[in-house]
């Protein structure tokens, strides 16, 4: 598994949005990444998935519950790819 | 042939199975006994199910062990398949869940209208909750067994929705990941190939999901979502429903699992279908 600080932040939120718009049949043009996950009606079981998803893809360990305590794809990616203090 | 079969696997469900038994039978779904066939496969328990225990019934039940040992129930399900006699065949992945009084009638009635239907049930959990949540809560098989004699079960079985926790969040109509009573023509799960037997896990990880997915993506096949139906689960220490955190586990894992599989993320299925009311008998298309 790799360390989660090596993931270029801008990659994981092009990532993370365009496999929202995927998944959700979202306008990727129409898309904030500011905005909360819930917002978009993507829902707990589709949050789990796509952490899965997401360990798959980085090879990162990815716990689903951060996606409730940072809900949003910039709060995410921004304390998922910190350095860990 | 028969109109309709129903396989229901089983694996360390004494104290469930007895209730979905009876919530399939002729008297509880108003349904001729001699037009369906109840397939209940065990999928390893210590005490095997055993078919004289559910003789009074009036039902025409077997039951059946499953010749091959896996912990996930997707080969058990296939074997069901291929023994079920049925022109209609409705799987049960999880013999725990029982059913409300007319499911049969409205999943039978819903065949009807197409020739290639995929239908889907819709999926509720016993207790305030979903189980996963509500089990840390307390909630446990003797709570059920209380909720359940408070309505008075099985007296009048659409009660169930009073006591019942719907599965799809976001409304009747909303994504649906899986139907835990999925019916389809003895021809489509013969074009589908039943479960896909690659899906090994204990609980056979998202082979659900995976199935209702490959159905409705079957060419000209029509997704009938019933309404007024369900299936309802009673506690049992399953593997999705048990605790949140062994919930979130086991669909993170089985996720990558899909993705390694089919190239492609796991979704719901989104489209709202067309829908059959089974308190109305209509159907909006």
């Amino acid at each position: 598994m790799n360390d989660p600080n090596k993931i270029d932040p801008a990659i994981l939120k092009a990532w993370m949005a365009n496999y929202i718009c995927g998944v959700l049949g979202l306008d990727r043009a129409a898309f904030s990444t500011a905005d909360r996950f819930d917002t978009y009606g993507l829902d707990s079981v589709e949050a789990v998935i796509m952490a899965g998803v997401m360990e798959e893809e980085f090879q990162v360990i990815v716990d689903p519950h951060r996606f409730f305590d940072t809900p949003s794809i910039d709060e995410f990616t921004a304390v998922f790819t910190a350095p860990a203090v | 042939m028969l109109p309709l079969s129903l396989i229901v696997i089983v694996f360390e469900m004494g104290r469930e199975l007895p209730r979905t038994l009876l919530s399939l039978s002729p008297p509880y779904q108003d349904f001729d006994p001699g037009d369906y066939e109840i397939v209940v496969i065990d999928n390893g328990s210590r005490a095997p199910a055993r078919q004289q225990d559910f003789a009074h019934l009036k039902a025409n039940i077997r039951v059946l062990s499953c010749s091959t040992r896996s912990p996930s129930p997707v080969a058990a399900i296939n074997e069901g398949l291929s023994l079920a006699r049925g022109s209609l065949i409705g799987v049960w992945i999880d013999g725990a869940r029982m059913a409300s009084p007319g499911l049969l009638r409205a999943c039978a009635q819903a065949a009807a209208l197409h020739p290639r239907p995929v239908i889907a049930t819709p999926n509720y959990q016993l207790g305030p909750d979903l189980q996963r949540i509500s089990s840390a809560q307390g909630y446990d098989q003797a709570e059920e067994d209380a909720l359940l004699a408070s309505i008075g079960w099985p007296r009048d079985g659409y009660r169930l929705f009073d006591i019942a926790t719907p599965e799809i969040r976001g409304g009747p109509f909303g994504a649906m990941l899986e139907s835990n009573a999925l019916f389809l023509p003895r021809a489509l799960w013969d074009e589908l190939g039943g479960y896909d037997e690659a899906f090994q896990e204990p609980g056979g990880g998202v082979a659900n999901p995976d199935t209702l997915l490959r159905a409705v993506a079957l060419p000209d096949t029509q997704l009938i979502r019933i309404f007024g139906e369900g299936t309802f689960h009673q506690i049992h220490g399953g593997l999705s429903t048990s605790t949140q955190e062994r919930a979130i586990q086991m669909l993170k894992e089985a996720s990558r699992t899909y993705l390694r599989l089919r190239g492609k993320p796991l979704v719901p299925v989104r489209a709202r279908g067309w829908v059959y009311d089974s308190r109305t008998g209509m159907v909006t298309r």
